[in-house]
């Protein structure tokens, strides 16, 4: 498996030529493997999470452009879980599903029962919503992955449904039906932290408890998945996405991969539906709708497929067009963005009245475009313009 | 025109599966929605106690009847799962096309058909901003039955030529993203245009009251007419395919289209054709559906999940196998809406998985056609 194509062309492609000359030296250790290695993704990623907040919703400048807010910085981490754990799937396994609302949805509501009648610490909830989207991504795929293909997507979409059809009625008396789940009850982190109160000392830079825990989860999260996709076990979920019958006659036992690859991004899809119910204390039965499952699609293809980060990416800017973009009145021209906070020496020139009220529209447009135009989705676009960077400056 | 309907009962009762647990409690009171819809007319706010009175008054009494009225509103739901589920599934089947974006043509079916029956006053949505404000031909049914279809076809033919023809070639996830986001933008379009709210697509006069049945008593005429229009297009696509030369290219395409092509048969055209009549079947399901359904942006994605179940239960394909798949959902759903009404919704679900545990390939596909 290690001579999978997938795995060394963009090595090779990039930096081939760097990694000679620089191991010739013997002085540091090169920027590729640096960048490659399993302690930056980390730090990065830890660095990253601790900031978003404070650029996003607090920092000058940035934060009055871009009107983001604490909350919807939380949100976004949280669904950036779930885009990830989906993508792992999508992008790595090459299998869409169509139903990873009902790990979403379904270990939300596991966690919200399980924090009325069994334990409110936040630590204890998060592994019960968890392993209840464990085992039901296990039922599920054990079903959904007999027939292969667009069966896998019809199948999926069709067994979400059926949990939330389950959510609405037979199971009213738990879920709460067409109201939510309403009865979740949150103990401070660890017996001492108030989810909701800003953190001593450093409430400028992330804000509040509950982000702490998101952010801490994430990182986890990131990490794992990081180490699952460089082990040998990812490069198989890479080899049955390029072509799943040579991983078979190689002596792979493809089923057993393609199951586990589903139960893993189940799995990570429970880790973020489980901190939903911890963010909004509420468990809405719109989580199992297969518009949930859909949203999260669009964000992983939006982000891009195929990388780590671009469906975090991805989240980040359906959320952003959801909860801020919505708002704005006006498309003119220059753009001034939600806020008020450019002033221009001209009157902008206004394009469009009643802006806002197309954020759908516009992404689902964009998505089209992205599947049509960029098949690795706004991440790709980054990674090839850099790359070109790059190109250009090996030339001198 | 027939008696004015509230529109808002008119949706619990089309969503009477789905909404009925939540609107009652008790089990007395799921008979007594039963009944209501049985008697045909809508007439909101009966309630459990009188359904004894309505029993006798509508004359059909004992459990033939009951079966009986279960077994037509199970037909009925299942031909317009019919409708649209043959379009998916020879689209599917010949072409190895998956189109996320049926479901839109069932709503494009439904919004124009309910332009070219009625008049609508609209007060949300664009139209309404641009003057707009009434807005429809008023040409009646009939006319709807016959504009309908070929409206889109035409938008079906679209459709095959910009959209899923570029996308033969990429692989299926490629085609189920991009028809999912046209899905999307379709929907969006139409709320932005008529505003999000549900308009009532008034039976047509002659079809709207109750009409009288051997043992069953009154049966709402609209439900018959449905079964009607849906058996008769059924056949002629089934004529279409079995009996003609056209029909004969289609079926070769099916089993091995690189052989047809070698023969010297060019299918770019039958596929295109394929693709038409799929979708005027979807636009006939719209017209037909819509008087017994709420008619809002969102119904295209609600009729595309059943319409993909019939597909998987009757067999990639398979016309017959889409009627087979059809009528077992719209009985599995009528019988459980009368038996254990909570558990409707989820139990066509449940079919659909153990039909698909103990025959992957669906009740009457064939191995070789699946994709």
């Amino acid at each position: 498996m290690s001579d999978e194509p997938t795995e060394t062309a963009d090595a090779t492609e990039e930096g081939g030529a760097v990694v000679e000359r620089e191991r010739t030296e013997r002085e540091f250790p090169s920027w590729e493997r640096v960048r490659e290695s399993e302690l930056f993704v980390i730090a990065i990623t830890t660095v990253a999470l601790a900031v978003f907040p404070w650029l996003f919703a607090r920092a000058p400048v940035i934060s009055g452009v871009l009107q983001g807010y604490q909350d919807l910085a939380t949100l976004i981490v949280i669904w950036g879980i779930f885009a990830m754990g989906f993508n792992l799937l999508l992008g790595y396994t090459g299998l869409l599903s169509f139903g990873h609302a009902a790990f979403w949805g379904g270990a939300a509501y596991a966690a919200g029962v399980f924090s009325t009648h069994v334990s409110s610490s936040p630590l204890l909830i998060i592994l019960a919503g968890t392993a209840f989207a464990a085992l039901l991504a296990w039922a599920l795929g054990f079903v959904a992955l007999r027939r292969g293909g667009i069966y896998f997507a019809i199948l999926t979409l069709a067994f979400g449904q059926m949990a939330y059809y389950m959510a609405l009625s037979p199971l009213s008396g738990i879920t709460g039906g067409e109201n939510g789940y309403t009865g979740v009850e949150l103990a401070p982190l660890l017996g001492s932290f108030f989810l909701q109160y800003p953190v001593p000392g450093l409430d400028w830079l992330v804000g509040t408890w509950t982000y702490v825990l998101v952010g801490v989860v994430a990182v986890v999260c990131v990490a794992a998945a990081n180490r699952i996709l460089h082990s040998p076990y990812g490069m198989v979920f890479r080899a049955i996405r390029e072509n799943d019958q040579r991983a078979e006659f190689v002596g792979l036992n493809v089923w057993r991969y393609k199951l586990m690859a589903f139960v893993i991004s189940g799995t990570l899809a429970g880790v973020a539906g489980s901190l939903f119910t911890i963010y909004s204390a509420y468990v809405p039965v719109q989580s199992l709708y297969w518009t949930t499952s859909g949203e999260v699609v669009i964000m992983a293809v939006l982000g891009g497929v195929g990388s780590l980060f671009g469906p975090i990416l991805g989240a980040g800017i359906y959320l952003y067009v959801e909860n801020v973009i919505s708002g704005v009145q006006q498309l003119t021209l220059p753009f001034t963005g939600p806020g008020e906070y450019v002033t221009l020496v001209q009157e902008p020139v206004v394009l469009l009245e009643g802006f806002g009220a197309y954020w759908h529209l516009i992404l689902g447009l964009v998505f089209v475009a992205v599947i049509v135009l960029f098949p690795r989705g706004i991440w790709g676009l980054f990674e090839d313009a850099a790359g070109a960077v790059r190109r250009l400056g090996s030339d001198h | 025109m027939g008696p004015r309907r509230d529109p808002v009962d008119d949706r619990t009762k089309l969503y009477a599966c789905e909404r009925i647990p939540n609107e009652h409690g008790g089990e007395g009171k799921f008979t007594s929605r039963i009944e209501s819809v049985r008697s045909g007319d809508g007439s909101p706010g009966r309630d459990c106690t009188d359904s004894e009175d309505d029993r006798k008054r509508l004359g059909g009494d004992g459990v033939l009847a009951e079966v009986l009225t279960v077994f037509i509103n199970g037909l009925q739901q299942g031909a317009i799962y019919v409708l649209v589920a043959i379009g998916l599934s020879i689209i599917l089947g010949t072409l190895k096309f998956v189109n996320f974006a049926h479901g839109a043509l069932y709503l494009v079916g439904t919004y124009v058909g309910l332009l070219v029956t009625l008049e609508i006053q609209l007060t949300d949505g664009k139209l309404a901003e641009w003057g707009f404000t009434s807005i429809g031909l008023g040409w009646g049914f009939l006319a709807a039955l016959v504009i309908v279809p070929i409206v889109v076809f035409a938008v079906g033919l679209l459709m095959e030529r910009f959209v899923a023809r570029p996308f033969y070639d990429r692989p299926d996830t490629d085609q189920i993203l991009l028809t999912f986001g046209l899905a999307i933008v379709v929907q969006e379009v139409f709320k932005i245009l008529f505003g999000g709210q549900s308009y009532n697509f008034a039976r047509p006069g002659w079809a709207s009251g109750p009409v009288d049945l051997p043992i069953i008593g009154a049966f709402p005429e609209w439900r018959l007419y449905v079964i009607g229009i849906t058996a008769v297009l059924v056949a002629g696509v089934y004529a279409l395919v079995e009996f003609t030369d056209f029909g004969l290219v289609v079926r070769a395409g099916t089993r091995d289209a690189e052989m047809v092509e070698l023969l010297g048969i060019k299918l770019s055209r039958p596929y295109l054709m394929v693709f038409g009549v799929g979708a005027a079947l979807a636009g006939v399901a719209g017209v037909v559906g819509g008087p017994l359904y709420a008619v809002n942006p969102n119904i295209g994605t609600e009729i595309l999940v059943p319409a993909f179940l019939v597909v998987v239960i009757g067999g990639v394909g398979s016309i017959t196998g889409a009627v087979l798949g059809g009528i077992l959902l719209g009985e599995t759903l009528a019988i459980l809406v009368a038996v254990a009404p909570q558990w409707s919704q989820v139990g066509i679900y449940v079919l659909a998985a153990v039909v698909l545990l103990a025959r992957p390939q669906g009740l009457l596909g064939s191995e070789e056609v699946t994709p």
